[in-house]
C-alpha cells in the first residue's frame, strides 16, 4: 500500500475531525495510506501576497523543509494548508527570487532538500488512484444522490499555481462523486467565496455570500452539498437556521466513506448541523 | 486618516507592496461584477483601483472597502489586463497595519465563536486585519 507524507493542519484535529479521520480510513479502503508527518507546525492559515513579508512565509517553509525530508511529495486536505503550502512553494520555486528563497530556506533549521510537490488527498485519488478503481471499491453506491460539489476559493485560484482544476468550472469533485454512484448537478457557484474569515468580524457578509451559495444549490436541484475546506464547511452548514429542507453539508471524504464501507460512527455525522444520519437514511443510505 | 506620508510615495508603496499596475486597469468593472462580496464592499474593487488612478490614496486607505476583501482571488483571475485587486487590497491594508492600527480586536470575539468557528478563520482574520 502507498504511503503518502500527509500534512493534517490545525483545524483537522479539532472542529474538522470527521475530515480527518474518513480521509484515513476511506485510503485504507481504496488502497493507499496518509502517514502524519512529523512535528508540523501552523502553514500560516492564509496566504500573504504583499513582497515583502517573508516572516508570514516561515511557518509553510519549514513544513515543506520537514517534508523534503521524507520524500518528494506531501498530501493536504484542507483547502485553507494546500492553498498556503503551495503557495509557498510555488514562491520559493519562482524564477528571479533565488535571493529570497535561499534567505527563507536558511533561516529555518530543517535542511530543504528539495522542492516538495503538495498534492492535494483529491489529487491522489484521481491521479494515483484513478476514479475507476475507486469505482470498483464502492460497497455502498450513493445512486440517485443529487450532490452540488462546491470547491470555494482556495482550490481552484490562484489557477497557475494551483493547476488544480478549471477556476470557473472545476469537474474533479464531481467526477469523484460520479464515481461513487451520485449524481452531481449543475451549480453555478461552486468557485465563488463563501466570505472566509471575514465570519470572525463580519458574520453578516460571510452568511450572506453563504446563503447564495446554497440556495443556487438548491435551485439546481442538489439535495445536499459537498466540500473539502474546513472553514467552507462551517460557514455554509452554521451561518444558517436549519430547517427540514436544509442542503446537509459534508465533507467528501464523508461521502467517500459512506460509499466504500465505514459505518456510521466512522462518519462523524455529529459534526454537520441538523440531522443528516436522518437524511441519508432517508435516501436508503444507512 | 491612515498614514502622514504623502500620496505619490504611499502609490509607490502600494505598486511594490502589490506588484500590480493600477494604471492597466481600463475600468470594464468586470471584477466588482464578479467580487461575491461586491455588494457590502466599499469602494468595491474597480471603484478602488479608480481611487488609485486618481491619486486619492487617503480616502481608499481609510475605507472600509480594504479590509473586506477575504482574497478569493476571483477578481484578478477575470481581470482582461491582469491586475489583481486582492494584491492591492492586501498592500492598503498592510500600509495601515504597519502604522500600528488594527482593523479587528481579538477581544471582540465572544466565546461562543470562539468555541465554534474553525481557528484558520481566527488566524487568517488576525493576520490580514491586526497588528
Amino acid at each position: 500500500m502507498t504511503k503518502y507524507p500527509y500534512y493534517p493542519g490545525c483545524t483537522l484535529y479539532t472542529k474538522a475531525r470527521s475530515l480527518d479521520l474518513c480521509a484515513r480510513k476511506a485510503a485504507a479502503k481504496v488502497g493507499f495510506e496518509l502517514v502524519e508527518m512529523p512535528s508540523w507546525n501552523c502553514c500560516g492559515a492564509i496566504y500573504n501576497a504583499t513582497s515583502d513579508d517573508l516572516a508570514a512565509q516561515v511557518g509553510s517553509v519549514r513544513n515543506l523543509a520537514k517534508a523534503s525530508q521524507l520524500g518528494d511529495r506531501l498530501v493536504t486536505l484542507c483547502a485553507a494548508c494546500h492553498n498556503v503550502l503551495k503557495r509557498v512553494q510555488n514562491r520559493l520555486d519562482q524564477p528571479g527570487n533565488e535571493v529570497e528563497s535561499e534567505r527563507l530556506k536558511t533561516f529555518v533549521d530543517e535542511k530543504f532538500e528539495h522542492p516538495v510537490r503538495v498534492l492535494h488527498y483529491l489529487e491522489v485519488l484521481k491521479l494515483d488512484i484513478g476514479f475507476d478503481a475507486i469505482k470498483s471499491k464502492v460497497v455502498r453506491s450513493l445512486a440517485k444522490l443529487k450532490v452540488a460539489s462546491y470547491y470555494g476559493c482556495l482550490m481552484v485560484r490562484p489557477k497557475e499555481v494551483l493547476e488544480f482544476d478549471d477556476p470557473e468550472n472545476p469537474q474533479i469533485m464531481d467526477d469523484l462523486m460520479r464515481a461513487l454512484g451520485a449524481e452531481p448537478t449543475r451549480f453555478d457557484f461552486k468557485a465563488e467565496c463563501c466570505g472566509g474569515y471575514l465570519v470572525v468580524n463580519r458574520r453578516d457578509v460571510a452568511k450572506t455570500a453563504s446563503n447564495k451559495i446554497l440556495d443556487n444549490a438548491k435551485a439546481w436541484g442538489a439535495e445536499a452539498i459537498v466540500t473539502t475546506c474546513p472553514l467552507c464547511q462551517y460557514n455554509l452548514d452554521r451561518l444558517r437556521v436549519v430547517t427540514e429542507g436544509s442542503l446537509p453539508v459534508f465533507y467528501f471524504t464523508q461521502l467517500l466513506g459512506l460509499a466504500v464501507g465505514l459505518t456510521q460512527d466512522e462518519l462523524g455525522l455529529e459534526h454537520n448541523a441538523g440531522d443528516p444520519a436522518a437524511f441519508l437514511k432517508a435516501k436508503g443510505l444507512l | 486618516m491612515a498614514t502622514s506620508r504623502s500620496s505619490a510615495e504611499l502609490l509607490e508603496q502600494i505598486g511594490a507592496l502589490s506588484e500590480q499596475i493600477v494604471s492597466d486597469c481600463y475600468q470594464c468593472g468586470c471584477c466588482t461584477a464578479g467580487c461575491p462580496i461586491g455588494e457590502a464592499m466599499d469602494p468595491p474593487p474597480s471603484k478602488a483601483i479608480r481611487f488609485l488612478q486618481l491619486g486619492n490614496v487617503q480616502e481608499l486607505l481609510g475605507s472600509d472597502g480594504i479590509w473586506m476583501c477575504a482574497s478569493c482571488l476571483v477578481c484578478g483571475t477575470r481581470c482582461p489586463r491582469g491586475v489583481d485587486y486582492a494584491r492591492i487590497a492586501e498592500a492598503c491594508r498592510t500600509i495601515v497595519l504597519r502604522t500600528r492600527q488594527s482593523h479587528v480586536d481579538p477581544d471582540t470575539v465572544s466565546a461562543p465563536e470562539l468555541e465554534e468557528i474553525p481557528q484558520q478563520a481566527f488566524i487568517a482574520a488576525f493576520r490580514k486585519s491586526s497588528v
